[in-house]
């Protein structure tokens, strides 16, 4: 599955387009050209943008990874250009920095497309160029992609692992069997649990935070939505790691067991490389996959400060840590059939 | 009061019998058949003071096994009770039911005359357990692995005097994970009274320990009854039994195939008592036994074997010898054991496993 995974993402073999924006304010048959030469590499799935939006705002109320302005007076500078060689024209490409893999394709494309056309008007003068932009107000880099998905990641792992094993060797050395011949209720453990799983949780995230602050500089937003997702996160992956403890039976395979469920959904989830960049088969799974909003979420919450979209993130997570911890707490048995 | 009607079977002949008494009422009785004298409790509200587990018709069943099949015995208060039997006859199956960890598939368990389907929970301060092969928090030293199990009760025990009480005092600030198996399971044993229960249920205790080891745990569970506790010791080890019990119950493929004290086992069920008289300077000392009544065999050389009903007939044996002024080089004892009980009972080995 990695081989597929990484093969899909870095060989170009996608089959997936990559959806390019495009807003053309000349409205021209040159400027139309250009799209129709765009559209036909056969890579972009061109989207218009009508001519009376903000394109600021457009980008920030659509969370809109890539797209191109065309300028107005784009084939009249072109026209003049014939005339007076010091005349070029610009178009502008918005894009998301935190997704280098997607921008990588995106801008080859566009040169290549800009080269062609630069050939045609003047045998290889350069009278249409690029412009970029980030969709961003502030200049993030990858490294802002990554802590907030390393966060989510570190949770995932210690959450699930840490009901997996725990369970299985508590179950194995008889410490399950002891508690349940004293007062402890079966439901003050598992909080109990809990309390410890989102300890943890708290300084994982504390040391990524800080790692990313003190090494890399990066600006993160602590803000109360961050807090409900990590506690979230924390229930969502304990839950899913009871359930699974609940099957597992020997401490052995419980490493396994733990591995098989998280490992994938790290690669799957957009923790390391953006699910955009991804065949579109494997961006199906990625948004049926919890992890997939923690780290949306966490990145929209501590990152790009888009709360909107931090809050569905959340929701979401909300609704997954919901269903499987009570399905965990329902599933965990002290008693044996 | 009303006279209650109490069957009883006699551990000698077999023979069961019908007495009447009031409740609680201690009565000294005789067998009709064998005319063996005993004494025996009726009971009702009185007797049930007395009683720390009582297990009635008690039976699992999965799928196609029954694991235990329709067992009952009582525990006094105050008594160790070993429940003996290979491993696989379905020990741990009954006392993970008594300890409300399995479901029975029938049977009553009352444990301080408290129904534990309907009021464990009500009792949980009360007992304690040490699983087979516990182990506990790998991180903890002793002390903080006593408090941390301590807290988990209303009633605590004082973790000093069980420190000591246990002799772990050179050893409470080093890890659980570093301890030897049988300072582990002393830890274990220790770890049972940190709510001073009245029953402890001690799961296979000495299992993998080395001899030395054993002896160290047996020491500590012999503290126990002298500290007033119950204990329930499940074990198969014979020796333990032997050493530890007040009362055994010999469990083989679900069932009790024999229940008493050590004396009563191997009065009943174990082979007589063989003392080996060696090199016998007389040819008449075979022949003077017999007239006093003793089973003597001769293997011809000098020696002579003597079948004893009890040990303490050997020094009326060599007290015969004596008074006859017969010579020997020296004698041999031979008791019966619980191993030789359970062959009887079974034609197997307790140290093989039950087929399961």
């Amino acid at each position: 599955m990695l081989i597929l995974l990484f093969g899909a993402i870095f060989s170009g073999m996608s089959d997936s387009k990559y959806t390019l924006y495009v807003q053309d304010l000349d409205h021209t048959d040159m400027s139309q050209g250009l799209v129709d030469v765009l559209n036909k590499t056969g890579v972009l799935s061109i989207k218009n943008v009508t001519t009376n939006e903000t394109i600021t705002n457009y980008i920030k109320d659509n969370n809109i990874k890539n797209l191109i302005v065309i300028p107005q007076g784009y084939k009249n500078d072109i026209t003049r250009s014939f005339v007076d060689p010091t005349i070029k024209v610009n178009i502008t490409y918005y894009f998301d920095p935190t997704e280098q893999q997607t921008n990588q394709v995106l801008r080859s494309v566009i040169s290549s497309v800009l080269e062609g056309l630069n050939m045609q008007l003047s045998q290889g003068r350069s009278v249409v160029g690029i412009q970029e932009e980030s969709t961003v107000t502030e200049n993030f880099g990858f490294i802002d992609f990554f802590i907030p998905g390393m966060i989510g990641f570190t949770i995932m792992q210690q959450s699930i692992y840490g009901s997996i094993e725990r369970n299985t060797k508590y179950r194995k050395d008889g410490i399950l069997r002891k508690l349940l011949t004293t007062p402890i209720t079966r439901s003050e453990w598992i909080l109990a649990k809990m309390l410890f799983m989102l300890f943890l949780a708290f300084i994982s995230t504390s040391v990524a935070i800080g790692v990313g602050i003190l090494a890399f500089g990066i600006k993160v937003n602590i803000n109360l939505l961050t807090i409900v997702i990590i506690i979230a996160t924390s229930f969502l992956f304990s839950g899913i790691g009871m359930i699974i403890g609940r099957f597992v039976k020997e401490e052995e395979t419980a490493d396994m067991a733990a591995g098989a469920i998280s490992f994938p959904m790290m690669f799957l989830a957009g923790t390391f490389f953006a699910v955009d960049a991804m065949p579109s088969f494997i961006q199906v799974i990625a948004h049926a996959l919890p992890l997939f909003y923690v780290n949306e979420g966490l990145r929209n919450a501590m990152i790009y400060m888009n709360q909107t979209e931090a809050l569905i993130n959340g929701g979401i997570v909300l609704i997954f840590a919901a269903i499987f911890f009570i399905a965990g707490v329902i599933l965990t048995k002290w008693k044996e059939d | 009061m009303t006279m209650i009607e109490q069957r009883f079977k006699c551990p000698n002949c077999g023979e069961i019998a019908s007495f009447h008494g009031n409740p609680g009422e201690h009565l000294v009785i005789s067998c009709p058949a064998c005319h063996l004298q005993g004494r025996i409790v009726i009971p009702g509200q009185e007797q049930s003071n007395t009683i720390a587990i009582e297990v009635s018709h008690l039976t699992k069943v999965y799928e196609d096994l029954t694991a235990v099949n329709n067992i009952s015995f009582t525990v006094k208060k105050g008594e160790i009770f070993a429940f003996l039997g290979p491993n696989g006859a379905g020990k741990t199956t009954t006392v993970e039911m008594i300890e409300s960890i399995r479901t029975p598939t029938a049977g009553n368990i009352k444990l301080l005359g408290t129904d534990i389907k309907t009021g464990f929970n009500l009792i949980k301060e009360r007992i304690s357990i040490l699983p087979q092969e516990f182990h506990s928090f790998e991180r903890f030293t002793v002390r903080e692995t006593l408090t941390y199990f301590s807290k988990l009760y209303k009633k605590r025990a004082d973790i000093n005097e069980i420190i000591d009480a246990m002799d772990l005092r050179s050893h409470e600030k080093k890890l659980y994970r570093n301890l030897s198996g049988g300072l582990k399971q002393r830890v274990g044993v220790a770890l049972s009274l940190v709510n001073d229960p009245e029953i402890v249920f001690l799961d296979e205790p000495t299992t993998g320990l080395d001899p030395k080891a054993r002896r160290e745990v047996w020491q500590v569970i012999a503290n126990l009854r002298n500290k007033g506790k119950t204990v329930f010791l499940t074990t198969h080890y014979m020796e333990e039994a032997e050493h530890l019990a007040d009362h055994i119950a010999i469990i083989h493929k679900g069932e009790i195939i024999a229940e008493g004290s050590l004396q009563d086992l191997l009065t009943r069920y174990g082979e007589k008592t063989t003392l080996s008289i060696k090199n016998c300077q007389s040819h008449d000392a075979q022949r003077h036994l017999e007239e006093k009544g003793f089973e003597v065999h001769s293997s011809g050389n000098g020696d002579i074997t003597v079948k004893i009903d009890h040990k303490e007939k050997v020094l009326e044996v060599l007290s015969e010898l004596r008074h006859e002024c017969i010579e020997y080089d020296g004698v041999d004892i031979r008791g019966s054991n619980l191993e030789e009980v359970f062959l009887r009972l079974t034609g197997a080995r307790l140290t093989e496993d039950v087929e399961k």
